[in-house]
């Protein structure tokens, strides 16, 4: 009854000194409102970026990745990227006649210069690939034809001139479906080569996360000057539903040792790992955040002990004990920690809503900042014990006081 | 009134170390001082004694040995009959919160706390429950003519009223000593001889010391203790 009496009591004073220096107590929840938002929201990017490429890649109805290695840029060359899967037309042949492989399809990247008057241009990715039913068409037609152009490797096959743009690329051109634009690895390239908009589709630029224009393989390495080696940025592979995908990557990658065959999880935690360095960077400005929040509560409670060092050392002189000025300290800085906690939860929800209003305008992903309510917890779990291992230093100095201080001034 | 002493010390000597820096690796020697030299007095129940001399002659030293702030480096010091010297910290606190109400030359009342809240305060250590508290907390600001100050902060209160804020925080646990330092240090006259009015009611039944080098003050005490580079001038009582 004692001890709750104390507990009472104590809680009564830790509210009225922060009721007491409102802007104050303002000001530290609001600093570990910033530190929890940290956590949420960029823990939130980290979730929605792996979430997201999982959904992406077991939307695209692919199983497999072929590839020579990491798309790298090549500046100076026409196109722009250096893809690595030589004789991309022959081996997605080869590989599309097992009997386990429902379709392999090649797949190359290069920039491309687009005009719908041929006047000024844009540099967008043009891909180069078959379309299949994983690709979603919002307006318009998938392609007609075929990769006719190919024409076994010959390239002398007709020209089907069709092309499928995003929404994006719609809105940057001012184009729709039944326009033409001029597409070309230069200039002089493009002015030579029109094409027709047959369909709308943000499939391609979903996973690249900026605008693009999609055409045949074979046409895209005309435009670009590339037919000579045939080469393409990856093929993508779909099965039967009875294949096991490890063991079909194990086939391939025997036949082609030169070439690495992922699956779609390890496609994404390449992808991840080729993105190291940011994720690490989004760990660091998390632990960063957390630090700061911590150091912000020891900064505020050492400031509240050094500002009252003499009041508190009278008390001491009064007989009350170290543990019940401590407690004092304590139970503001738990009040801070649940408040702060609140309101930086309560603010990640409509910050979230903006960055991926943001991220969708200016990059095309949808939900790229997930907060599960897991996520939300831990940034309130972590409000608490942050501001009160931040007040521990204050405590310590609460009981390095000498009580003799308060006779002192 | 009960003849034994409230307070008393026999021979108390405390000397501290003076020049020494106190760091790690500091080479500078210290020099030893004496602040209190073989002091011998006490003090009864409804006494008013004050503790008289100039800066340096070892007045709040011996203030912190009555009010078991500090122990001595020899002799004795007894609070009602309790001897602290050898007592550790959490001895004397407890000492200190039974026995003894300090009143501080700058008040030290905490300035987000009502009137009432800063002489409740101490009372908490005493296990009693809130409404008890400030029963007792209003009770004793009435005493000392602050009745119509309970809800009033520090900031609105003037130096006097402060101050009587603070003797009343002292008498929270109904002590048997008084200690003050300095108390009217801080005051105007009129404030002081409030004041000083005040600690002579206190000392009708508490044994009061006062620490003071305001004439004013000491020419109301009892009795004057005058000390001089650490020792009793005129005269050790018992």
């Amino acid at each position: 009854m004692r001890g709750v009496s104390r507990l009472r009591a104590v809680t009564g004073i830790g509210l009225t000194q922060l009721r007491h220096h409102r802007t104050r107590t303002l000001l530290a929840i609001i600093g570990i409102a910033l530190a929890v938002l940290s956590v949420t929201l960029l823990g939130g990017v980290g979730l929605g970026v792996v979430e997201t490429g999982q959904e992406q890649f077991d939307a695209s109805g692919r199983d497999l990745w072929v590839t020579g290695g990491p798309v790298q840029l090549a500046p100076g060359t026409v196109g722009g990227f250096e893809n690595t899967v030589v004789d991309a037309h022959s081996v997605a042949a080869s590989i599309d006649s097992r009997a386990d492989v429902r379709a392999a399809v090649p797949m190359a990247y290069q920039t491309v210069y687009v005009s719908p008057t041929g006047d000024e241009w844009e540099t967008i990715v043009g891909v180069g690939s078959g379309v299949g039913p994983a690709v979603e068409i919002t307006n318009g037609t998938q392609f007609e034809h075929g990769d006719v152009h190919y024409a076994n490797g010959t390239y002398t096959g007709p020209m089907t001139h069709e092309i499928i743009i995003d929404p994006r690329t719609a809105e940057l051109l001012d184009v729709g479906v039944g326009d033409t634009i001029y597409v070309g690895g230069t200039i002089s390239a493009a002015r030579a080569n029109q094409f027709e908009i047959v369909g709308v589709s943000p499939t391609f630029s979903r996973f690249l996360g900026t605008p693009s224009v999609t055409l045949h393989l074979s046409e895209l390495q005309e435009v670009t000057g590339t037919t000579a080696t045939d080469r393409a940025s990856l093929i993508t592979v779909s099965l039967h539903a009875d294949a096991s995908p490890e063991t079909v990557a194990s086939a391939i990658e025997a036949e082609y040792p030169e070439y690495t065959v992922r699956t779609n999880s390890e496609q994404l935690e390449a992808t991840l790992e080729r993105q190291a360095v940011l994720l690490a960077s989004g760990g660091s400005l998390v632990v960063l955040g957390v630090l700061a929040g911590l150091t912000l509560t020891a900064n505020l409670m050492v400031s509240v002990v050094y500002q009252q060092r003499q009041e508190l050392a009278a008390l001491k002189a009064l007989g009350s004990r170290t543990s019940t000025l401590v407690g004092v300290v304590l139970i503001q800085a738990l009040v801070l920690g649940v408040l702060g906690g609140i309101v930086g939860v309560a603010a990640t929800l409509p910050l979230v809503e903006l960055l991926n209003f943001a991220a969708a305008t200016l990059v095309g992903f949808e939900d790229v900042v997930r907060t599960p309510q897991w996520l939300l917890g831990a940034g309130l779990a972590i409000a608490v014990p942050m501001s009160l291992v931040g007040s521990l230093l204050a405590g310590w100095q609460i009981a390095l006081l000498s009580p003799e201080e308060g006779l002192q001034w | 009134m009960n003849d034994s002493p409230v307070v008393e010390c026999t021979d108390v000597v405390r000397t501290y170390a003076r020049g020494s820096t106190g760091r790690l690796f500091s080479r500078q020697p210290g020099t030893s001082v004496t602040a209190v030299d073989a002091v011998s007095m006490a003090v009864q129940r409804g006494e008013l004694v004050g503790l008289a001399g100039p800066s340096g002659s070892g007045k709040s030293t011996l203030l912190h040995l009555l009010a078991a702030l500090e122990t001595p480096d020899s002799g004795h010091v007894q609070i009602t009959g309790v001897d602290t010297t050898s007592m550790g910290e959490r001895g004397r606190t407890a000492i200190r919160r039974d026995h003894v109400g300090i009143v501080f030359q700058r008040f030290h009342l905490l300035p987000s706390l009502t009137a009432l809240q800063n002489v409740a305060l101490p009372m908490i250590e005493q296990g009693k429950g809130k409404r008890s508290r400030r029963r007792r907390a209003r009770s004793l600001l009435e005493d000392v003519g602050l009745g119509d100050r309970l809800s009033h902060r520090p900031a609105a209160l003037s130096g006097g009223e402060q101050q009587r804020v603070a003797v009343a925080r002292a008498l929270g646990g109904n002590p048997d000593l008084v200690i003050a330092d300095e108390p009217t240090g801080e005051l105007d006259s009129t404030a002081s001889e409030a004041v000083l009015d005040l600690l002579a009611d206190v000392a009708t039944d508490h044994a009061v010391v006062v620490a003071s080098h305001d004439p004013m003050a000491i020419d109301r005490m009892d009795r004057v203790l005058r000390l001089r580079d650490g020792k009793l001038t005129n005269g050790q009582t018992q």
